[in-house]
């Protein structure tokens, strides 16, 4: 195999790769951003939204409908969670939200073993995605430059939301000063649900993305949790830009890692982490520690 | 004698520069004010001598040996022993048990991670000693969170004086009192400096305050020394009154 | 001190229980008290210097595979493979706590949960070591030191754990009561003004990281020969996040709840899973519940209810 060809794919490889982490990362850090918590149980509305996709798609027949509606059920749940359970807990300290969302990925896994078995499903692509293409006489999934495209459209739209609009204006705000938000007439309460939902939404919308490539499982969570602890940690918590250059730094490092040090790529991700840490303790983009 | 030295001091935060060249000495049992205006620098220059941030340029000197570079707990250990602007207690502690902790940290057998009988009780020797300084006895048993908003400032003070501190730093002790508080800690504090024991740098903006308990006044304004004099004098510096008394009356 | 008292009523009563109870409960009691010891272990970190780990596995896996190890490939007394077991958990918790303090609050937590993956992460590719997927099966239970056969006996190795156990009372009690105990409180209650104190605040907690995964390492140690085995579920994050339960349950920051905490833990598991696969559904939302509304704890609720020991 030729050099050129082999970069060309195992960059596309890599960046695909980013586009999952991305959807990870940044549910996590957005709401961390925004509400100062962490919410453990992101791993398993990741998972949620996989298995969720699963049987939309299979009910309606559609890919497409299982793409849309996961996130929106998803995100949907995770809003009337923030509502029952966590608005109580606004007064406490941090860990105690770490603590109930701990609980809660306790409690889905349970659901979701419950609902769907513990049997890893195969989420169907529709015929357009499902094919592959040559680059530079190189086979290449076309899903993974499906992926691409839609990390680098959510990525955009993300960022012109927080930037350009007034809602996003006041979402910033609110992550500044929740007391001088609140004074200014806006019902803090319902941006933070909303927020929340979001959140949970887009981790939801990785999991059906993800769902095609490593089947939906109860295992999905696990793995999920911690690879976007990773990157919320490496980019910096609660910086949104942050969180889309861990996901490429780490999905580089990953799909080389795997490469050419094949024994070693498990470590390479924490080794990264460490690296990051020790260089610039509040992560790439982060305030400070 | 020179106990503390800042020789061309300098902070700069990108563009803005929070403190700008600042020279100044505090002598063995001095007790000098840094006033000026709000954002003039105060709270930079605290920051800068007790190593919570690090100077651009310059260099901060305790009885002749640089401190630069050297992380906060290096320097209380050197013998400057701080307060903060906003209150920093251990709130569900009791006042007792704030000062023992606070003293503690001067002992060699601090870190003792068995027993300790004879540990707890010299700190705590020590630590009564300075909240009886400070007129705390009465509430030496209540939780520090649950003490009133004077006596907070004031345990804060006390637990730096249980530390036996060779200069002592109070970073605006009456910061956020009533003006009957605030008269009634000016009164403690000025009977605690009254024997001339103590060094102290205090931060104020409150004038009422400076003039009562400073003998040696450093006027900042917009980072730089604009005035640097005995309390009198300060007052009639026509650049003092300019950046700062004028407005103020 | 009427505590003391407490502890050896409670120290004789367990000491007398092969006596009185069946089989299978020994059983249950003995893997309590191995939990329960975890739990206390945890402690140390969470309930006295607010350093809310989510790995706290890592230090539990790492005491059973080295102990399973030694058993298997060694002929090592027992008593000298737990200890070893121990100092290797404890030599990794300084690199650990070197690491995870660099980040405080929240990034510490994700920080331990990271670390304690890339242990298990490391298990299921080092083969040689670790058996991976199948891990560690046939831990024997080695004879004590000149001849002593009592340790491979039910009874004598419950003794062994329960002697374990209320030494690592007795040290974590002494820590905790020491200047050294009052520094993490310390930590606990203002990190930054305990560091504008003069305390090196970085050391305690690495400090204490060391001391408590050495506590953590001991009790996997106990369990693997107990169990006969050692494998990744002993290093997954879920287990991490199940002892922070007892930790919760029993009572942060005393000692004796997280024992209760893990026995709690054991009786509801036993009970539950009669009834139902799903009791992990269940405990999660008993966790959720004691986080919201009773978050002092099971220790706490039961002593404020006897009014004459409250006040002492």
């Amino acid at each position: 195999m030729d050099f050129f060809p082999f970069l060309v794919t195992q960059c596309l490889n890599a960046l695909s790769q980013a586009a999952l982490l991305f959807f990870l990362g940044v549910g996590l850090t957005l709401i961390f951003g925004i509400m100062r918590i962490v919410n453990f149980a992101h791993g398993s509305f990741y998972m949620l939204g996989a298995f969720i996709g699963y049987s939309v798609a299979r009910g309606t027949g559609s890919f497409w409908a299982g793409l849309v509606l996961s996130p929106l059920i998803a995100g949907g749940f995770g809003t009337a969670f923030e509502i029952g359970l966590l608005r109580r807990l606004y007064r406490r300290d941090a860990s105690a939200f770490l603590m109930v969302t701990f609980g809660l990925t306790l409690v889905l896994g349970e659901v979701v073993r419950l609902l769907w078995g513990v049997q890893g499903l195969q989420l169907q692509l529709p015929t357009a995605l499902a094919g592959i293409v040559f680059l530079f006489d190189e086979p290449f999934p076309v899903y993974r430059l499906f992926l691409i495209g839609a990390g680098a459209v959510v990525a955009i739209a993300i960022w012109q939301f927080l930037e350009r609009t007034r809602l996003g204006l006041l979402i910033r705000a609110t992550s500044q000063n929740a007391e001088m938000v609140q004074a200014l007439g806006v019902d803090v309460n319902l941006v933070r649900s909303g927020i929340f939902g979001v959140g949970c939404g887009l981790a939801a919308l990785g999991g059906v993305l993800a769902a095609p490539m490593v089947t939906a499982s109860l295992g999905m969570a696990a793995n999920a949790i911690v690879d976007a602890f990773v990157i919320v940690i490496i980019g910096g918590m609660g910086s949104f830009p942050g969180s889309l250059c861990a996901a490429l730094l780490v999905a580089f490092v990953q799909v080389f890692g795997t490469y050419y040090f094949p024994d070693f790529a498990i470590a390479a991700m924490y080794l990264l982490m460490l690296l990051v840490l020790v260089i610039r303790p509040g992560g790439l983009l982060g305030k400070e520690a | 004698m020179a106990l503390l030295e800042l020789d061309n001091l300098t902070k700069r935060y990108g563009g803005l520069v929070a403190v700008n060249r600042v020279t100044m000495r505090v002598d063995v049992g001095e007790v000098r004010a840094v006033i000026g205006p709000n954002g003039a620098g105060k709270t930079s220059l605290f920051h800068l001598i007790t190593g919570v941030v690090r100077a651009t340029e310059g260099d901060v000197r305790f009885n002749g040996r640089s401190l630069n570079g050297l992380s906060p707990y290096r320097i209380c250990q050197a013998g400057l022993s701080r307060t903060f602007q906003l209150t920093a207690l251990f709130p569900e502690m009791t006042a007792r048990e704030n000062t023992r902790l606070s003293a503690q940290a001067r002992l060699a057998r601090r870190w003792q991670p068995y027993g300790g009988g004879s540990v707890f009780a010299e700190a705590a020797r020590r630590g009564d000693e300075a909240l009886e300084r400070l007129g705390l006895t009465d509430v030496a048993r209540r939780p520090a969170g649950l003490l009133s908003h004077g006596d907070q400032r004031l345990l804060e003070v006390a637990m730096a004086l249980a530390q036996r501190p060779r200069i002592l730093l109070l970073d605006e002790p009456t910061q956020g009192l009533s003006v009957e508080e605030t008269l009634s800690a000016v009164e403690t504090l000025s009977g605690l400096l009254a024997d001339g024991q103590l060094t102290v740098l205090l931060v104020e903006h409150d004038m009422e305050v400076v003039f009562r308990l400073a003998r040696k006044i450093t006027v900042l304004h917009r980072g730089s020394v604009i005035a640097d004099d005995v309390p009198e004098v300060v007052k009639a510096d026509a650049n003092v009154q300019a950046a700062y008394l004028g407005g103020y009356t | 001190m009427g505590n003391w008292r407490l502890f050896f009523l409670a120290a004789i009563v367990l000491a007398a229980a092969p006596l009185g109870l069946p089989l299978f409960a020994m059983t249950l009691l003995t893997e309590a008290l191995i939990l329960g010891l975890l739990a206390m272990s945890l402690d140390l970190m969470v309930g006295y210097t607010r350093m809310i780990s989510f790995g706290h596995a890592a230090a539990y896996g790492l005491g059973a595979y080295t102990c399973g190890f030694l058993a298997l490939h060694t002929a090592m007394p027992l008593p000298f493979s737990l200890l070893a077991a121990a100092l290797l958990a404890g030599v990794v918790a300084i690199g650990v706590g070197w690491v995870c303090t660099m980040a405080t609050g929240i990034s510490f937590s994700m920080l331990t949960l990271a670390f304690a993956q890339l242990l298990y992460a490391l298990a299921f590719k080092w083969t040689s070591v670790t058996g991976a997927s199948d891990g560690l099966a046939g831990i024997p239970r080695r004879a004590g030191p000149f001849g002593m056969t009592v340790l491979e006996t039910r009874n004598g190795y419950y003794y062994l754990v329960l002697a374990s156990m209320l030494g690592g009372f007795a040290l974590c009690r002494s820590l905790v009561n020491s200047p050294f105990g009052a520094v993490l409180r310390g930590i606990r209650e203002n990190e930054a003004k305990t560091l504008s104190l003069g305390y090196n605040t970085r050391l305690y907690k690495i400090s204490v990281v060391t001391i408590s995964f050495a506590l953590g390492g001991l009790a996997g140690a106990l369990y693997a020969p107990f169990a006969g085995f050692a494998n990744t579920d002993l290093l997954f994050w879920l287990f991490s996040g199940q002892v922070l339960i007892m930790v919760i349950v029993g009572g942060q920051g005393t000692l004796v709840g997280p024992i209760l905490g893990a026995a709690f833990f054991m009786l509801v598991e036993h009970v539950l899973s009669a009834y139902t696969d799903a009791w992990a559904l269940f405990f999660g939302l008993i966790f959720i519940g004691f986080v919201m509304f009773a978050l002092e704890g099971i220790w706490r609720i039961l002593t404020s209810r006897l009014p004459a020991r409250s006040r002492a």
